[in-house]
């Protein structure tokens, strides 16, 4: 197993966030879901390091916790959603400020993600999703094991959501750990191996994408009815009012 | 950063000739620092100490003021702007007015901590009155502005109620460099290196402290403690010019904003360097103007400065509006 998770709990302030979280990943990808304030983007900072937690993370068999950072950051990646930066900062400043990042692949996503004419544009002038694209390509560039998405799919649009997804299918047949934390359910359903369904900081479900609709869990997570459609194995989930 | 250097040597030669006399730059530079090793300090010892000055409080200003807008994601933050400036100097007046112009070696010390205290608890206090009003880059410069005139105001009072070396109190006040002094500098160089080895030491993470805090935590550092360790090694620096030569506004501000502009990025390693030869380029030519403009007149190196350095606070604010933040 390359992430072992069990029993993980955080807590700020006093109050329970993650509530006794447990599941293992191999490679592949893993849907991390559940409704605002279920504790996702916890859950993604406690695996990657950033936060204190009880419980036990351990990676590739060694604990978390005993990792120092360098090694840790070379085995995990969080990959921030968008954040309030110095608006002063061009884009290339900020995807070139990491120095465990992998220059040559740097310049792969920066073609691939269509970054290149925008290097020198400050970020106080450029849209949510071109820096949202900027952050993901910081991330990936630093070709870490496990890579942890945090709202990846909010900000971009269609095709780069596309893009992004065949492409992080790709590095997980390569032998990567990827976590999304999304409520983007379409497309992401079609490009998962696993789903970790969250609510109030306790795992309501975890399995594949056919189990995760036959158990009507999107129902249970949302408290909003959904018709699914199944074209040619693709699923979309429709809202019903 | 070529450019920034060869045009500092310039100023700086340009000011060691220039004076109440003109003379050969490189002879008083020599002479000048024969003096200052041998101890009597003559004309040439004095222009020699007086640039120097300039040139190691411009770089601190702007180191500081760089660490300021680093820690605060704040590109209008600078050690006058925020009151740290403001709060040395209320400080340091409440002191010398009591103590009066001692020459005691203690005195350095005492001047160094009153100034330090000062200036962090103006600091402290604008963080705390910007946070209450949403933290956003111009209700810092705002929280900063009413922190700055109170403590600002303040450092004038004791001029009313003590008579004592009042000339020597408004001048030092106004900020100026007429009368260097090599321990300080011997101090300020000190305080600078150590600093410097301090940034070099966290560049990476400094650099990701404009961007997100989870980036530096990725990075192992703690960007709470991070944020901490600048902004006091900026607040000492700046701290230290205030106590001898008075508030010298906007360099702090001007020195990294220019270099960000000149170098169309952000990237510390080359813009804090360039910042700082900029700060010590602004000052120089600030103090030679200070000492050329009138004949046998001095104006306040403040003065110059902030006619220099404010104009560049109203463009960066007025960019700031354009493009949004
Ligand atoms: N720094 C913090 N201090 C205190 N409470 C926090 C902090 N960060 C998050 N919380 C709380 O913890 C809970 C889980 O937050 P988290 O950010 O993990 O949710 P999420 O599932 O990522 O939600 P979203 O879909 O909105 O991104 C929320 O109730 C939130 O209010
Ligand atoms: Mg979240």
């Amino acid at each position: 197993m390359v992430l072992e998770v069990s029993r993980l709990c955080v807590s700020y302030d006093n109050t329970q966030v993650l509530r006794g979280v447990s599941f293992t990943l191999g490679e592949g990808i893993a849907a991390v879901v559940g409704p605002n304030g279920a504790g996702k983007t916890t859950l993604l900072k406690a695996i990657s390091g950033l936060i204190n937690y009880e419980g036990s993370v351990k990676i590739l068999n060694k604990d978390l916790s005993s990792l120092a950072a360098e090694e840790r950051a070379k085995l995990v990646t969080y990959v921030p959603p968008i954040v309030d930066v110095m608006p002063d900062m061009s884009v290339g400043d900020l995807i070139l400020s990491d120095p465990l990042i992998d220059r040559e692949l740097l310049e792969q996503y920066v073609y691939l993600f269509e970054l290149s004419t925008l290097l020198k544009r400050r970020l106080s002038r450029v849209s949510s999703g071109e820096l949202s694209r900027a952050l993901i390509v910081k991330g990936l560039s630093r070709n870490s094991r496990i890579i942890a998405l945090d709202e990846p799919l909010s900000h971009i649009d269609m095709r780069f959501q596309l893009i992004l997804l065949k492409h992080l299918r790709t590095l997980s047949k390569e032998g990567k750990t990827i976590l999304i934390a999304s409520n983007q359910l379409n497309p992401l359903l079609n490009y998962t191996d696993k789903i970790i369904a969250l609510k109030k900081g306790e795992t309501i479900f975890t399995g594949n994408t056919t189990d995760f609709i036959k158990t009507n869990t999107p129902e249970k997570i949302y408290d909003v009815k959904f018709e699914t459609i199944l074209k040619d194995k693709y699923i979309d989930l429709i809202p019903t009012p | 950063m070529v450019v920034s250097v060869s045009i500092l040597f310039s100023a700086f030669f340009t000011h060691l000739s220039l004076g109440y006399r003109v003379m050969n730059p490189l002879s008083v530079l020599f002479s000048g620092i024969t003096q200052l090793v041998e101890g009597g300090l003559g004309v040439e010892g004095y222009r020699v100490l007086r640039v120097l000055t300039a040139v190691v409080v411009g770089a601190a200003l702007a180191f500081s003021g760089y660490l300021m807008q680093l820690s605060t994601k704040n590109p209008l933050a600078d050690p006058y702007i925020l009151g740290v400036s403001s709060g040395a100097l209320f400080a340091v007046s409440l002191t010398l007015s009591l103590a009066g112009f001692v020459t005691h070696p203690l005195m350095i010390g005492v001047r160094f901590l009153t100034a330090f205290l000062g200036g962090l608890v103006a600091y402290l206090a604008t963080l705390f009155v910007a946070s209450r009003a949403g933290m956003t880059p111009t209700s810092l410069v705002l929280a900063g502005v009413a922190v700055g005139t109170f403590f600002y105001s303040a450092s004038l009072l004791p001029q009313y109620f003590i008579s004592r070396d009042i000339h020597k109190l408004i001048a030092w006040s106004m900020g100026s460099f007429v009368s260097p002094s090599a321990s300080v500098l011997v101090l300020m160089v000190l305080m600078l290196s150590l600093t410097t080895c301090y940034v070099f030491f966290v560049r990476h993470p400094l650099n990701n402290l404009q961007v997100s805090d989870d980036f530096v935590r990725q990075l192992g550092r703690d960007p709470a403690k991070l944020r901490r360790y600048s902004t006091l090694l900026a607040s000492l620096m700046t701290s230290l010019t205030v106590a001898w030569f008075g508030v010298i506004g906007f360099v702090g501000l001007a020195a990294p904003h220019i270099s960000r502009r000149v170098l169309k990025s952000s990237d510390l390693v080359f813009v804090l360097p360039v910042s700082v030869v900029l700060g010590s380029l602004l000052l120089t030519v600030s103090d030679l103007l200070s000492k050329v403009l009138i004949v046998g007149v001095e104006i306040p190196v403040n003065v110059i400065a902030s006619m220099i350095g404010a104009p560049v606070l109203a463009l960066a604010l007025v960019e700031l509006r354009k493009y949004g933040s």
